[in-house]
C-alpha cells in the first residue's frame, strides 16, 4: 500500500507545476476593459471563436449613442427569455422607460440599466474576465456597456434536460416515484419540494479547475452536526482537479478509506432517501451533470435499507431487511463454503447429500475450486455483457447465458448441477441489496473467500470473516464509525438498523451522526381510536 | 517499486499457493463407505468394507450395476486392513461417512476392545454410527446382502434399528461414545443389538434378490447380545431384550398385548415410560430399587370390557404393571444366572449411592451382581382409551 502512496506523491509534484502554469495564465484574464470592442476582442480570443458564442452588439440611449454588447453561448441559455427580457427591453421598451431622461446622462447610464430597466430576477455585476467567463460558459448573459469597466450576468441558464423521470436504480413498489436529474438547480428544487424549512440550507461552489462543476451541499441547519459539515466543505475545499463529471469523482475524493471494498459514501437518485437522510442529520452533496446525489456520513446499515422499507409497514420491513443481511452472507460466503467442504470437510455433508453431490461430481475434471473460478467468472462476464451492451442485443445474452453455459455446460460434463445451483443462489442474492455498490464490495470479498476456502478450507473462510469484521470495525465515514450502531453499540439507534419499528416509536435522531436536536417526534400518548357510537 | 515491498509481497502470494491445498481431496476422488464389518482370521483381523458407488445412487436411469461393492482384506491391524484394500478399490476408502459397526459373532466372542481404539482415534469418523453384533453368521457375509427399499443395506439397517428402538422395544441403538463408556465402567457391562440374515446368503448377494416382491433373503435386526467386559456372553431373547430396555429406560413408545379380563387380548400401547433406579447398601448389602412408571392407552380391545368403568381400567392398569415387571424380572434373572453380566449398570448406582462401599464391592463386582437383590415397582397409568369406549365385539357375536 505504501508503494502506491509513493506513486501518488510523485503526482502531486507534477500537479504543482501545472497549478502554477494555470496561475500564470489567470493572470491574462484581468479586469474588464471600458471600450466594448475591446472586451469583446479579448472575449473572442480567450473562447478561440467557438462557433457557439453569441454576441449581438446593439446601441441604446439618447441618439443610441451607448453601445451595448450582449453575449451568451447558444444552447446553454434560454433564448426567448433573452428575446424577452433583455434585448425587446434594451431595444424597445427602454424608450418608455420614465427615467429616460436620466439615461441620457451618461454617467448614471450603468445604474440606471441595473435599476430601473432590465427585467431580471438574477443579475450579477462583473468585474473582471474570470468572472464573466464563469458565467457565460454557465448560461448566463453578460451585458457589457460601452464605457463601463464593468457588467451585468444575467441568469439564462435554459438548456435541454431530460426531466423528472422514475428511477431507474432503486424502484419501489410503493413510495414516491421521482428521481433527480442531472441539472442541479431541478435537483435542489426537488428537495425543497420534500422540506419546506428555512433550516435547509444550500450551500454551492464550483469545483473542477476547467469543468467548473456546481457542487451543493445541503443540509438542515440545527440537525446536522457542525464538525461534520465543516469537514464536508474542508474535504470539498481540497479538491484541486481539472473536471468533476459525476459524483463519483467527489466520492473518491473525499472518501475517509480508499483501501476498501466497502463504501462509505451513499448515493442515490431517490429524493426522498436523500430528505429522509437529511432529516436524520446527514449531509447531502449534490453535484450538477449527474443523478446521483451523495449522501455523508454513511454506514454499514444504510446499504441495506431502501427507502421502501419506511413506504411499507414496518413487519415486512424488519423482515426483509433480515432477509437482505441473510443474502449478504449467502452472495459472500456460498461458493467458499462449498469449496471448503466438499474438498476438506467431507464429514459436515449430510450422508446422502454427499452421496448426491459425489455422483454429480462423477466424471466432472476439474476440482471444486476451479470449477466454482469458471462458473463465478462466466457468470461475471455475463453481468458485465448485460450491462454494456446495447438493449436490442440484451436478449441474446440472456440464451447464450442461461441455455448455452448453464445447460450445456453440465451436459458436456465440465460442471456439476450443484456447481450451477451454487453460482445462481450467489447471483441472485447479491442482486437483493438496494445499493449497487455494496453488491461491488459482496463480488470482490466473494473471490477472496473462494480463494480461503480452497486453500484453508473453513478455517480459512473464518480467518477471513474475522479479519473482515475487523477492518469494517476500524473503517469511518467522516469520523463516524462505519458499524454504528453495532459498534459502538447503541439500544436507540437499534430501532432503524436491522429492524425496523414502527414510526410512532422511533423517537430520537440517530445518536452518533446527528447529536443536536436530537427529538424526532414527541407525540402526546393517544388513546386507541375508539369505534364510532 | 521498492524491493522492500516486492519481496513480502510475492512471499504472501507464493506461500498460500505453495499450500497446494494440502489435505485437500475431491468429493469425486472418494470411496464413500457405508458400513465396515469386522471378523477373525488367521491373520488378525478380516475386515469387509462396503462401498458406495454414488453414481448407481443418485442415477436418473436405473443400471444393472449394484449400489454398492463389498471389498474385503486381512491384517494384523484395522487400518493395516482397510490400507491394504487400495489394492482393490480404485480409491482411498472414506470412512467419515460410515453408517454401520458390525462385528461378526464369533469375533465378537473374542473380545471386541482392541479393536475400538482406532474407531475414536481416527480424525475423519463421525461417531454417529451405530454398533452391532452379526447373530449366527461373519459380518462379511451380512454386509452382501442387497436390501429392498433402502439401496444401500448399511443405511436399511440403520434406519431399521433406529425406527424399531423408538417403537418396538426390543432393540437398543449403540453409538461408540456408548460402549466406550460401559466398557470402561467398573459397574456396567456393554449391550449391542444383533442383526441376522433370513434366507440364504448366496441369493441375498445377487441382484435378483431386490427384484422380487418378497426378497427371498432379507436383514433383520434380532434381540440384544450380551457382553461381560468386551466379551460376547450370549443372546437375551425377546421378552428379556424388552426387559433391558424397560430398565435401562429407552422405552418411549411401544405397543404389547396383555389379558382382557378373561383370556381374549387388549392391545395396549405405551406413550411414556419414566424409570428411577436407585442404589443403596444396607448391612453391607448392595440393593436396587426400580421404580417405573408407564403411561399408555388401549389401542385394541377383542373382548368386551366396559372401559368407561374406572374399575376396568384399573384392572388393565395392574394388568400392565404386572406384565412389565415380569419382563424387567425376565432379563435381571438371565444376566445374573446365566451371563454373571451386569449390563442394566446397576454397579454405577451403587457407586454413585455409597462410594466408599462401592470401592468394596468393585473388585468382585460380577460375583455380587449375581446375588444382588433387586426390588421393582411398577405404575401404569392408562390415560386414554381411543376413540370408543365399549367394544363391540358383544355386537359381533350376537
Amino acid at each position: 500500500m505504501k508503494f502506491i502512496n509513493k506513486l501518488f506523491e510523485t503526482k502531486n509534484k507534477h500537479t504543482k507545476t501545472n497549478k502554477n502554469n494555470q496561475l500564470e495564465s489567470m493572470n491574462v484574464l484581468k479586469s474588464l476593459k471600458s471600450n466594448l470592442s475591446e472586451n469583446i476582442k479579448f472575449i473572442k480570443t480567450a473562447i478561440g471563436e467557438s462557433s457557439d458564442i453569441v454576441i449581438r452588439e446593439l446601441r441604446a440611449g439618447e441618439d443610441g449613442k451607448t453601445k451595448i454588447g450582449i453575449i451568451y453561448i447558444d444552447g446553454l441559455v434560454d433564448k426567448a427569455l433573452i428575446q424577452d427580457s433583455i434585448l425587446r427591453t434594451l431595444m424597445l421598451d427602454i424608450r418608455k422607460v420614465r427615467v429616460e431622461s436620466t439615461i441620457s446622462s451618461k454617467k448614471k447610464f450603468f445604474e440606471t440599466l441595473r435599476d430601473f430597466v432590465l427585467p431580471e430576477g438574477d443579475m450579477k455585476e462583473i468585474q473582471d474576465f474570470e468572472c464573466l467567463f464563469t458565467h457565460l460558459l454557465s448560461g448566463d448573459t453578460i451585458i457589457l456597456i460601452d464605457g463601463y469597466a464593468q457588467g451585468f450576468a444575467a441568469s439564462s441558464r435554459g438548456w435541454e434536460d431530460r426531466g423528472v423521470t422514475e428511477p431507474n436504480s432503486q424502484t419501489v413498489v410503493r413510495g414516491p416515484k421521482d428521481s433527480f436529474s442531472e441539472t442541479l438547480r431541478t435537483n435542489t428544487a426537488l428537495l425543497r419540494r420534500k422540506i419546506k424549512d428555512t433550516n435547509l440550507w444550500i450551500e454551492t461552489k464550483p469545483i473542477g479547475r476547467k469543468t467548473k462543476t456546481d457542487v451543493a451541499i445541503a443540509y438542515i441547519n440545527g440537525i446536522a452536526n457542525d464538525k461534520i459539515v465543516e469537514e464536508v466543505r474542508k474535504r470539498l475545499n481540497r479538491i484541486d482537479i481539472d473536471g468533476i463529471l459525476g459524483g463519483g469523482y467527489i466520492e473518491e475524493l473525499i472518501q475517509d478509506e480508499t483501501y476498501t471494498p466497502f463504501p462509505t459514501v451513499y448515493n442515490t437518485e431517490r429524493p426522498d432517501a436523500i430528505a429522509a437522510g437529511l432529516l436524520e442529520g446527514r449531509i447531502a452533496i449534490l453535484v450538477d451533470g449527474t443523478p446521483f446525489v451523495l449522501l455523508v456520513p454513511a454506514l454499514f446499515v444504510h446499504f441495506l435499507q431502501s427507502p421502501e422499507d419506511y413506504h411499507q409497514r414496518f413487519d415486512i420491513s424488519t423482515l426483509i431487511r433480515i432477509l437482505r443481511y441473510v443474502s449478504f452472507f449467502i452472495a459472500l460466503l456460498t461458493p467458499s463454503i462449498y469449496i471448503a467442504v466438499t474438498t476438506f470437510h467431507h464429514e459436515m455433508i449430510p450422508t446422502l447429500l454427499l452421496l448426491s453431490i459425489a455422483a454429480q461430481r462423477e466424471g466432472v475434471p476439474f476440482p471444486a475450486v476451479v470449477e466454482a473460478l469458471i462458473m463465478e467468472i462466466t457468470f461475471e462476464i455475463l453481468r458485465e455483457a448485460g450491462v454494456r451492451m446495447p438493449r436490442p442485443v440484451g436478449a441474446a445474452i440472456s440464451i447464450v447465458g442461461a441455455l448455452v453455459l448453464g445447460e450445456a455446460a453440465v451436459q458436456a460434463g465440465v460442471v456439476s448441477p450443484i456447481m450451477v445451483i451454487v453460482v445462481s443462489i450467489t447471483a441472485i442474492s447479491s442482486f437483493v441489496f438496494p445499493a449497487y455498490n455494496m453488491a461491488i464490495a459482496v463480488r470482490i470479498l466473494r473471490f477472496i473467500f473462494m480463494m480461503l476456502g480452497a486453500t484453508f478450507g473453513l478455517y480459512g473462510i473464518v480467518l477471513g470473516l474475522i479479519a473482515m469484521v475487523l477492518h469494517l470495525c476500524s473503517l469511518r465515514s467522516f469520523g463516524i464509525s462505519y458499524m454504528t450502531p453495532m459498534a459502538p453499540f447503541n439500544w436507540n439507534d437499534q430501532k432503524d438498523a436491522i429492524f425496523r419499528f414502527p414510526q410512532w416509536s422511533m423517537f430520537y435522531r440517530p445518536r452518533l451522526i446527528s447529536q443536536k436536536d436530537m427529538i424526532r417526534q414527541q407525540n402526546p400518548k393517544v388513546e386507541k381510536p375508539k369505534p364510532p357510537q | 517499486m521498492k524491493k522492500t515491498y516486492i519481496i513480502p509481497f510475492t512471499l504472501i502470494v507464493l506461500i498460500s499457493l505453495l499450500t497446494g491445498c494440502w489435505g485437500k481431496r475431491e468429493v469425486n476422488e472418494l470411496s464413500i463407505a457405508s458400513a465396515i464389518g469386522i471378523d477373525k482370521s488367521e491373520e488378525g483381523y478380516l475386515v469387509t468394507v462396503q462401498l458406495i458407488s454414488p453414481g448407481e445412487i443418485a442415477a436418473r436411469t436405473a443400471t444393472t450395476r449394484a449400489v454398492v461393492n463389498t471389498y474385503r482384506a486381512t491384517g494384523e491391524t484395522i487400518f493395516e486392513a482397510l490400507r491394504k484394500l487400495t489394492l482393490e478399490t480404485p480409491r482411498k476408502i472414506y470412512i467419515g461417512h460410515m453408517r454401520l459397526l458390525i462385528f461378526g459373532e464369533d469375533f465378537a466372542k473374542d473380545g471386541i476392545g482392541k479393536v475400538l481404539d482406532f474407531f475414536s482415534r481416527d480424525h475423519e469418523i463421525r461417531t454417529d454410527f451405530y454398533i452391532m453384533v452379526a447373530r449366527n453368521t461373519k459380518a462379511e457375509k451380512l454386509l452382501n446382502i442387497l436390501t429392498p427399499v433402502e439401496k444401500i443395506p448399511a443405511s436399511k439397517i440403520y434406519s431399521s434399528l433406529e425406527t424399531s428402538s423408538k417403537a418396538w422395544v426390543q432393540t437398543k441403538t449403540v453409538q461408540l461414545d456408548q460402549l466406550i463408556s460401559s466398557l470402561i465402567s467398573k459397574g456396567k457391562n456393554p449391550v449391542l443389538t444383533g442383526v441376522v440374515i433370513k434366507g440364504s446368503p448366496e441369493i441375498g448377494m445377487d441382484i435378483s434378490n431386490v427384484e422380487k416382491v418378497d426378497a427371498p433373503t432379507a436383514v433383520k435386526i434380532s434381540t440384544i447380545a450380551a457382553f461381560k467386559k468386551d466379551k460376547l456372553v450370549g443372546w437375551l431373547n425377546e421378552s428379556e431384550s424388552k426387559g433391558l430396555n424397560y430398565i435401562l429406560g429407552n422405552v418411549s413408545n411401544t405397543v404389547f398385548s396383555v389379558h382382557c379380563l378373561k383370556e381374549e387380548k387388549l392391545a395396549v400401547e405405551l406413550r411414556r415410560t419414566k424409570v428411577k433406579i436407585k442404589g443403596k447398601v444396607e448391612n453391607e448389602e448392595p440393593k436396587i430399587d426400580i421404580k417405573l412408571w408407564a403411561e399408555g392407552n388401549v389401542a385394541a380391545a377383542e373382548c368386551e370390557i366396559d372401559l368407561s368403568k374406572p374399575e376396568n381400567i384399573y384392572a388393565i392398569q395392574k394388568k400392565v404393571a404386572e406384565r412389565i415387571k415380569k419382563l424387567m424380572e425376565a432379563a435381571i434373572k438371565k444376566a445374573q444366572d446365566d451371563f454373571k453380566s451386569d449390563i442394566f449398570g446397576f454397579g454405577e448406582y451403587i457407586h454413585r449411592a455409597d462410594p466408599k462401599a462401592w470401592k468394596e464391592f468393585e473388585k468382585n463386582w460380577d460375583k455380587e451382581f449375581e446375588d444382588l437383590e433387586v426390588n421393582i415397582n411398577v405404575a401404569a397409568k392408562i390415560s386414554s382409551t381411543g376413540t370408543i369406549n365399549k367394544s363391540f365385539q358383544k355386537d359381533v357375536e350376537e
